[in-house]
């Protein structure tokens, strides 16, 4: 079966949090995965210095999502967004890309 | 009705500023007890000037509104309520209206924590306050300062009515003595290891001290010289029966106290800062992203250990338990 890299959505209403997982594809979204790898807090926190942009923050392992895609598990839209982030995968999104190459 | 509102009664239409005003301080003509023992000025016994407001009038009698008033305007202390003039229900003489904070006393206890940047228990030991109490103040505060950033309406008025009911510890800012204490701050907190009965039997030969008393009733109980607030007052107490300088000992372990702070306070700082260096950080056009290195092995092998990160699987969260307390109870 294939394995995805994907979010787990838990938290509470209106105040959502994610556990980055890797899973069996078929299974429930919250169900016990093979692994996390990290979580993602979706709601910005204002910067400590009072100035600049409002800040999201992600846990993560990276050693272990590196191998995980090296033995083909498949990230979901969203985790590919993330891990492209940090250079682990193309990015794919075009709003991404443009502030990449903006940046060169 | 309207006899006793023109005669007696019309103290306390009119409270007398800056003290308490409840009814066992006056006596049944109105005039104010206290200030009959207090140093009289010259016309105290001027029928006249107590007749307009008293009615009926003998000459031991207490002072006027009048007179109060005139002695006010002239810049006479009042005296001080004493405990029977503390008791707002005149039938129940065991209750004793307690003082609360001033609002300066309070003002200083935010200053000092907000700009001299000193820790609660400083403050608390300075200030005899109890710690908890101070922690609740500067809370407080914080809270209202934000709300008057934010511009939500805050209850003065009523505030500044429900504090001119009561008595008040103050604060005399710039006194070189030390300030009036507001309550007992040194007292043993009560640990539920302590609460039961405890039958112990010792050898007569062995030296049972209170580290062993403690040691009794849990094995991880700190004796009570240790869990009080203070334990420098109960340091001082030893050196004023030696005669030692009292000051010199109260200072130095006062700033022993706040150098272990300090450290304390330092070290988390150098943490966060670590921690935010190694954070990796991505810009993108609205947010600003940052990625934390963790260990996805400290979630253990079945995965529910407590190290782990993120929400644990098979594991209900607490926060809707009974009897969980959700208001915080420590200041950082």
């Amino acid at each position: 079966m294939v394995l995805k890299i994907r979010l787990a959505r838990f938290g509470k209403r209106n105040a959502p949090f994610y556990n980055i997982v890797v899973a069996q594809a078929r299974t429930a979204r919250n169900s016990k995965p093979l692994e996390v790898l990290g979580t993602y807090d979706p709601v910005p926190k204002p910067p400590p210095s009072g100035e600049g942009k409002a800040i999201k923050d992600i846990k993560l392992d990276t050693s272990r999502a590196k191998y995980w895609l090296g033995v083909g598990a498949q990230p979901s839209d969203p985790a590919w967004r993330l891990l492209s982030m940090i250079g682990l995968l193309e990015p794919k999104y075009r709003g991404q890309r443009v502030e990449e190459e903006e940046g060169r | 009705m309207f006899r006793w509102l023109n005669g007696p009664g019309a103290a306390f239409r009119d409270p007398l500023p800056g003290s308490t005003n409840y009814l066992n301080a006056y006596d049944p003509q109105g005039n104010l007890i206290r200030a009959r023992a207090a140093p009289k000025s010259t016309d105290r016994d001027d029928p006249k000037s107590t007749g307009e407001e008293g009615g009926l009038d003998r000459p031991d009698a207490g002072l006027g509104r009048s007179q109060l008033d005139q002695n006010i305007a002239s810049g006479k202390p009042m005296p001080r309520e004493t405990a029977d003039d503390l008791m707002p229900f005149p039938m129940n003489r065991q209750f004793r209206s307690q003082p609360v904070l001033s609002e300066e006393l309070r003002d200083e206890i935010y200053r000092r924590i907000d700009q001299e940047k000193k820790s609660v228990r400083t403050v608390s030991a300075e200030l005899g306050v109890e710690m908890q109490r101070v922690g609740a103040v500067f809370r407080l505060k914080t809270i209202e300062n934000q709300w008057a950033q934010e511009g939500k309406p805050l209850a003065t008025p009523y505030a500044r009515a429900v504090n001119a009911m009561l008595p008040k510890t103050p604060f005399i800012s710039g006194s070189r003595t030390a300030p009036l204490p507001h309550e007992s701050i040194n007292d043993l907190p009560v640990h539920s290891a302590t609460a039961r009965q405890l039958f112990h039997p010792v050898a007569e030969s062995l030296h049972f001290n209170r580290a062993s008393a403690a040691k009794a009733f849990s094995r991880d109980l700190l004796p009570a010289d240790k869990r009080i607030p203070h334990p420098e007052l109960v340091e001082l107490a030893k050196v004023a029966a030696q005669n030692r300088g009292r000051d010199d000992v109260v200072k130095a372990r006062r700033n022993e106290l706040e150098k272990q702070e300090a450290a304390l306070l330092n070290m988390r700082r150098e943490q966060k800062a670590a921690q935010e260096a190694a954070a990796k950080k991505i810009d993108t056009p609205r947010w600003q992203f940052r990625f934390e290195e963790i260990k996805a092995e400290s979630a253990g092998k079945d995965g529910r250990s407590k190290g782990g990160v993120g929400a644990r699987y098979g594991i209900p969260p607490q926060d809707r338990k009974k009897g969980q307390i959700k208001i915080p109870t420590k200041v950082e």
